[in-house]
């Protein structure tokens, strides 16, 4: 270590936020979302520290997020976006064509994957969305790598003129380990583009087909500049490896104790465009190639497309299962090597233990108001649509409460559709952070909705789930519903507390039973937040 | 002076979420980095301030570390500081590993086992170290002790030097005070006698 460098401990989302700051990254934005949260708020505490000029805020959603990002790299300045993969649809538009516009200062995309669905959805794999539009994508495998990319993104992201996205697994982001920092520099400030002959920023057809060939055009350099990540050995040409992400991570563990496996021939993979004639004649020149990625076979197809297929070994031919994270065992299960000898599993049955809600989370008293209605009115059998948060836990016994949660917000648009068919009553469910990420824009169409349609919004004031970040607005939700043609008498707010529970069920029975759209806001504060003074911190003018 | 490690040794501390796992964890890589060796770990989290299952794994070595993560069947030591947590994990350790774990259950599940079951069923397995530190916690005076009590017995098959815990409670509790640490101190050459005599 030089006395240059400063060596701490961080979580791979940490280095993220580090790497952009000792880069000079002026605006941080994102929104909260596991495995991604970790990085806007170190990156948060950082500036604080350092009261340099630099800001973080969080946006309403993913696509605001990115759009901030993309309008602070305009006006001249380093900045970066966070979200969790799925996050990245939701922000698709902005994205897709930030490579098209292309980008005055660095903006950096990170995008944290999450095989394994430890908190998530769906396992998509962000290099596809990278690829699609041709923006450069970089994958590190530890947190040193992380740190060290996300710093040199910001050269890389202002030579080649476009975004470049960070992606990042679960197990890196949530993992632990020693970095070696190098100093910090001060804020970068281009000021806002004086040159502007092809009047790249505006995507009328006219300049967007000029800008989009460019970027075609582009290509072979961005290929060339992202190439200098990857590293290819030819050794043994029998068995020739691919590792990219955990895969390399998980391969160079291996490596320490099965020196054999270092005579093969190897390509690792650390940035995206990879080099096709590179990986053509890896694969042509290999008897056989074993592909380890994390988590889509993005790298496999490409490979079988030019190759003989019977010589690709990764999750197409089971060699690796095709769903699920990637790990050690995997990895020895596909070279056939010996497994351990582990202590046998318990006599016992274990079961599972989710995780629940708080005790006395006033989201469980909404859950209780809302059955008991039902209840009384003769619902036998009600339905939910739900929405992402804390009170998802409400699909878990005893409460039997969601039956639906597919994407944020779409708990009030499933609502709304299946009111026009004819469902009644109808119930969507949705907190408020949710709700102004993606929840708005069906409350816009709510008034003209002609039947039983509820929606109801789990208002804590906090984005509870992912640790109580602030939430964008608070405290206008009633105000929106009347600017968006809701009468009085259609919008309901309750306060969600064991001893209200007979006035709530009574108000709700006469709420549900009311054939006509109605606005329910559930407002009470989330416990853990209260416990830790997040209320008053968040929002000291309340 | 710094052990040299012929192969990398990985620990797993098991709990609920809220019990403090992902914080005994973080003790445990401090004190592998403190020694040198290189470290990785690995947390899940997101939701697990509800109650859930949480685990951790640390890996280090005096070689490079890359996976953050221990293959099933070959962690050395498993630390559970809840019965039913540390059987969930009994397939991650190796043959011959330690387990050390807390008999004290956490039950906030309506499909807990039958308690008595299972401490049958972890006295049952072996290489099993076990306290009850509800018990021991209240003996010592210090509600918080359980985990440093597991992590002391736990150091006993850790390769650091005994002065280097004292050194980290320092450090990671100085902003508490002189009495935390001291407690911990204390709570920790507890837990190691308990294995040690
Ligand atoms: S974090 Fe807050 S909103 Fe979430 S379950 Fe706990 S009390 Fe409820």
């Amino acid at each position: 270590m030089s006395k240059e460098t400063k060596q701490i401990m961080a979580m791979g989302d940490e280095a993220v936020a580090h790497g952009a700051i000792d880069a000079g990254v002026k605006g941080v934005f994102g929104y909260p979302g596991t495995p991604s949260t970790e990085v806007f708020e170190s990156a948060a505490i950082i500036i604080e520290g350092k009261n340099d000029g630099r800001i973080a805020r969080w946006g309403a959603n993913e696509k605001v997020g990115y759009e901030m990002a993309l309008g602070a790299s305009y006006a001249g300045n380093r900045s970066l976006v966070t979200m969790k993969h799925v996050g990245l649809n939701v922000a698709m538009d902005a994205f897709v064509n930030s490579g098209i516009t292309g980008v005055h200062g660095g903006l950096v995309i990170l995008v944290a994957d999450d095989p394994g669905m430890h908190s998530s959805q769906n396992e998509q794999d962000s290099r596809y969305l990278a690829d699609f539009s041709l923006i450069p994508c970089l994958e590190p495998s530890t947190p040193q790598e992380t740190y060290d990319f996300t710093r040199q993104a910001y050269d890389l992201s202002e030579k080649l003129d476009l975004p470049i996205l960070i992606r990042v697994v679960t197990r890196l982001a949530h993992a632990r380990g020693p970095i070696d920092k190098i100093p910090t520099i001060p804020p970068v400030e281009m000021g806002i583009p004086t040159d502007n002959p092809d009047k790249k920023w505006v995507l009328i057809p006219a300049n967007a087909r000029i800008q989009y060939q460019k970027l075609r055009d582009k290509m072979p350099t961005v290929v060339n500049e992202m190439s200098a990540y990857n590293k290819i050995e030819y050794k043994d040409k029998k068995i020739g490896i691919i590792a990219a992400g955990m895969g390399r991570a998980y391969l160079d563990q291996l490596c320490q104790t099965e020196k054999q496996l270092t005579e093969h021939s190897r390509f690792d993979v650390c940035a995206y465009p990879i080099d096709n004639k590179a990986l053509r004649k890896y694969a042509t020149e290999c008897d056989a190639v074993y592909v380890f990625e994390e988590n889509y076979p993005y790298i496999e197809d490409q490979l079988i497309a030019f190759t003989n297929e019977a010589k690709i070994h990764g999750r197409r031919d089971d060699t690796v299962p095709m769903s699920g994270e990637l790990d050690l065992l995997k990895l020895r299960k596909a070279f056939s090597l010996e497994l351990p000898e582990a202590k046998s599993k318990p006599g016992i049955n274990i079961p599972n233990r989710p995780p629940r809600l708080c005790k006395g989370c006033g989201h469980s008293d909404a859950f209780n108001n809302i059955q008991e209605a039902f209840k009384n009115i003769g619902v036998p059998d009600p339905r939910v649509f739900g929405d992402i948060g804390c009170y998802t836990l409400g699909t878990l016994p005893p409460y039997n409460s969601i039956q639906t949660t597919v994407e944020m917000g779409a708990s009030l648009g499933m609502a709304l559709g299946a009111g026009h068919v004819g469902m009644d009553p109808v119930v969507g469910l949705i907190g408020d952070s949710t709700f102004f990420h993606s929840g708005l824009t069906s409350l816009v169409s709510l008034a003209e909705c002609k039947g039983n349609v509820n929606f109801i919004v789990m208002d804590n004031r906090i984005t509870a789930m992912t640790g109580q970040q602030k939430t964008v607005a608070i405290n206008i939700i009633e105000d929106i519903g009347k600017a968006v043609g809701l009468k009085d008498d259609q919008i309901h707010v309750l306060k969600p507390l064991p001893k209200n529970n007979e006035e709530n069920v009574a108000q709700l029975e006469k709420i549900f039973s009311h054939k006509g759209p109605d606005l329910i806001i559930f407002r009470r504060e989330c416990i853990e937040a209260y416990r830790k003074g997040l209320y008053k911190k968040l929002y000291p003018s309340e | 002076m710094t052990k040299v490690l012929d192969k990398a040794q990985g620990i797993i501390v098991a709990g609920v979420g809220g019990q403090g796992a992902i914080t005994l964890a973080q003790l445990i890589l401090g004190a592998a980095w403190k020694s040198n060796y290189h470290c990785l770990q690995s947390e899940v989290h997101g939701m697990s301030q509800r109650g859930g299952a949480v685990n951790a794994h640390i890996v280090f070595d005096s070689e490079p570390v890359t996976s953050p993560t221990i293959m099933e069947g070959s962690a050395d030591v498993l630390i559970g500081m809840e019965p039913l947590e540390t059987l969930r994990y009994i397939h991650m350790v190796k043959k011959d590993g330690h387990i050390i774990s807390s008999t004290s259950p956490l039950i906030n599940m309506s499909t807990y086992p039958d308690e008595s079951r299972v401490l049958a069923a972890i006295k049952e397995i072996e290489g099993v170290h076990l306290v009850d530190t509800d018990d021991v916690s209240k003996q010592l005076k210090n509600r918080h002790a359980g985990n440093v009590i597991l992590l002391g017995m736990a150091s006993t098959f850790l390769p650091m030097e005994h002065d280097l815990w004292n050194s980290i409670f320092e450090e990671r509790f100085q902003i508490k005070g002189e009495k935390v640490i001291q407690k911990n101190i204390e709570a920790f050459a507890f837990g190691r006698n308990l294995i040690n005599t």
